[in-house]
């Protein structure tokens, strides 16, 4: 099964930001022109996540969302700030495949996991797990890498996949933007103990961290962010890499 | 002639969005299949579909007589849980029967990999069918699915995963199946819709 390589978009609405730490934000460009930007070079699916959504509480900003999904023919997730079941219809009825949640369903109720797989299939729902590093062990963390939830990351992976969560994409509030490789020991725990897909996240700054990540950790699909918004790298030239070290890659 | 192609919406997955989105690319004018009357005004019809079989062919009930007589007569396309819907019987949440065109049952697949099976796949022909012109089998399709059809008689291609090979293309006549994502597909996806309605 080819490895699936996801452009990542963390959106505060109207722009693509590169957060560090899922701090310090700096705008890259339009979600509608980089999406459609990726999607030419050859990415799997695209991610869209407003970051600020839960932050801000507001609500989704669904017009934008749908403007970012009309030109590109591949899976198309996002999330941000979901809260309701009429959330996840409204997002999957402006071009959404795959609805991303997290602050929610961890600090609020989790049962929405299970609601949102009952209604609209498993694979509609992606649980998004924001994990940071203390001395033996990760806890999840809410609202863009901000707010402690007392929950271990790898029980709470497994915990929503029994809800019926169709994907976990995991990032790391320690690693996400600072380029300089991925929470390896985070992934591979998580990957090693689930029954669904897992996407790595956070740390990509080079496609030797991507190489040995993928490696070592054998995650379903990498999201790359940073890399790809610097022009450091292209989807063409990771796929192509990744090709050439013996991953399966959809060329 | 432009050739109206009814895209039936049923189902909450909100799928239909991108496939009518799909098939305007591809040149389509679509309209939205929402009662048994609209069926009237369509030339060919596409079921598009991510769910469950049962909870599918239970939104069906109010028009699945008048569905069956317009696909006998009509160029039809299958997507993904559109396509297993059109076999005698599907076993996801207990026996439910389908829309019997095609002799095949829906069962979940039997694989060492993760289930669903979600991602890109490529198509080894079995048979040559309109559906597939201008395509290889180098091309990637999207896959989205937990439960295979199991069919020996119509099968157009196989596609492997995990070192199983299961049924991704049916036709049965005018009738066509498609297990992936043609939506979902890049440019190939939108050649197999181009294919299907303007053949």
């Amino acid at each position: 099964m080819p490895l699936r390589i996801i452009a990542r978009l963390d959106v505060k609405p109207p722009h693509v930001v590169k957060p560090v730490h899922f701090e310090c934000l700096r705008k890259i460009g339009s979600p509608t022109d980089l999406a459609l930007k990726y999607y030419n070079q050859g990415a799997d699916e695209i991610l869209y996540i407003d970051i600020v959504s839960s932050l801000y509480q507001r609500p989704i900003l669904l017009d934008q969302i749908c403007e970012t999904s009309k030109e590109i023919y591949i899976p198309f997730a996002a999330g941000g700030g979901v809260k309701t079941i009429k959330d996840f219809e409204n997002l999957l009825h402006h071009g959404v495949d795959k609805v991303v949640i997290n602050t929610f369903a961890l600090q609020q109720d989790a049962q929405i996991i299970k609601k949102a797989a009952e209604i609209f299939g498993s694979q509609a729902v992606v649980v998004h797990i924001v994990a940071k590093k203390w001395k033996d062990w990760w806890e999840c963390y809410s609202d863009c890498g901000r707010i402690r939830s007392g929950k271990d990351a790898h029980d709470w992976a497994k915990y929503v996949e029994q809800l019926g969560a169709g994907e976990i994409l995991v990032s790391s509030v320690d690693h996400d933007g600072r380029k300089r490789g991925f929470d390896i020991d985070l992934i591979s725990r998580i990957v090693e103990n689930a029954k669904i897909p897992v996407i790595a996240a956070s740390g990509a700054g080079s496609l030797e961290h991507i190489g040995e990540m993928v490696l070592m950790a054998n995650p379903d699909a990498v999201a790359v962010g940073s890399l790809l918004h610097c022009n450091t790298e292209t989807i063409s030239t990771i796929k192509q890499y990744l090709y050439d070290n013996g991953v399966p890659v959809a060329l | 002639m432009i050739s109206h192609v009814g895209l039936l919406n049923y189902g909450n997955s909100g799928n239909t969005y991108n496939v009518q989105k799909a098939l305007e690319l591809a040149g389509a004018r679509v309209m939205m299949i929402r009662d048994k009357t609209d069926l009237d005004s369509v030339d060919r019809i596409v079921l598009p579909g991510v769910g469950c079989f049962k909870d599918a062919m239970d939104n069906l009930t109010g028009i699945k007589s008048d569905l069956i007589d317009h696909i006998r007569k009509k160029p039809t396309l299958g997507i993904c849980l559109g396509m297993q819907i059109l076999s005698k019987i599907g076993y996801e949440f207990g026996e439910t029967h389908g829309l019997d065109f095609i002799d095949a049952e829906v069962k979940k697949m039997e694989v060492k990999c993760k289930v669903p099976h979600l991602g890109w796949g490529t198509l080894s022909f079995v048979k040559d069918s309109p559906i597939l012109d201008g395509i290889t089998e180098k091309d990637n399709f999207y896959f989205m699915h937990s439960y295979e059809v199991v069919n020996y008689t119509e099968v157009i291609a196989l596609t492997n995963y995990c070192d199983h090979k299961f049924v991704s293309v049916v036709q049965k006549g005018e009738i066509y199946g498609v297990q992936f994502h043609p939506e979902k597909s890049r440019r190939a996806g939108i050649k197999i819709l181009e294919n299907f309605f303007n053949p």
